[in-house]
């Protein structure tokens, strides 16, 4: 399983003015802390660190995760839809990189 | 990698991201800007003592009651991947709306798991994640309004194989 890949979960078709769930999962590891004689090994772990979706442009979303979420994070959240369009979520890690995904809402 | 990509680096990295922090009022909470910039640094151990003082000082916190449904198993087989749901039954108007929801563990090293900001296009608040657990401990869903409200409910999940490699 590589990092970074994005599924997306929207219902088929929705009605206008409906709360829709959308869950997105993301490949990741989140890497956990190392320890060495009781101690945390001081380095840049690789995690997801913040999750940032929008719908048709606007902010709907956004979380501040930590390595105390599990590996290939998972998040769910709603979004009242008025008209069609598209979610679009992007998780940043502490990397640098940020992964991207989308999916339709339509009615 | 596109302008779109790059503008998106820029601002998950630079000062726009605590800027961005700081405008969703998360200024109140130092370690979730640290995150918010993007370090992978480890963070020092920090008693739930603490992390709710940090979290919102002496600011007054009411149980939940029915205004907020949170589920989380009772026992958690794999302390790994821990399901929670938190749903609020409060307004998302624009004017008084859930603004924060935390998710704090009060036995894992650093409590905080996640912290999710919500606007009122969110329609309801109800978020869902899956958390790392390292022991039997009790979980804290807490909910924040534009107004500063604090709403909390508490529930004990048990452990058996502990989630944190420990």
């Amino acid at each position: 399983m590589s990092t970074g890949q994005v599924r997306m979960r929207v219902p088929e078709k929705v009605k206008a003015g409906e709360v829709v769930t959308v869950r997105a999962l993301i490949t990741h590891p989140m890497e956990i802390m190392a320890f060495k004689d009781g101690k945390p090994v001081e380095k840049n772990y690789d995690f997801i660190h913040k999750v940032e979706a929008t719908y048709n442009g606007k902010k709907v979303f956004e979380a501040v995760t930590s390595q105390a979420v599990s590996q290939n994070p998972f998040v769910s959240f709603q979004v009242k839809v008025d008209v069609p369009g598209v979610v679009r979520i992007q998780f940043f890690d502490t990397q640098g990189k940020t992964y991207e995904g989308q999916a339709e809402i339509k009615f | 990698m596109n302008n779109l990509r790059r503008t998106f680096l820029k601002l998950a990295t630079g000062t726009g991201a605590v800027a961005a922090a700081a405008a969703l009022g998360l200024s109140a909470s130092g370690a979730a800007l640290a995150q918010a910039t993007g370090s992978g640094k480890p963070l020092p151990d920090e008693n739930v003592a603490d992390t709710m003082k940090r979290l919102f000082g002496n600011r007054p916190i009411q149980p939940a009651g029915n205004r907020v449904k949170f589920e989380a198993p009772m026992i958690a087989e794999n302390g790994a991947v821990v399901p929670v749901r938190v749903e609020v039954e409060l307004p998302m108007a624009s004017d008084d709306y859930v603004r924060n929801i935390y998710i704090i563990s009060d036995k894992n090293r650093r409590p905080l798991n996640a912290q999710f900001m919500l606007t009122p296009e969110a329609g309801k608040a109800s978020v869902g994640t899956n958390i790392r657990l390292a022991s039997t401990t009790d979980v804290r869903a807490i909910a924040e309004t534009s107004k500063g409200a604090l709403y909390a409910v508490t529930r004990e999940v048990k452990v058996t194989v502990g989630g944190c490699g420990g």
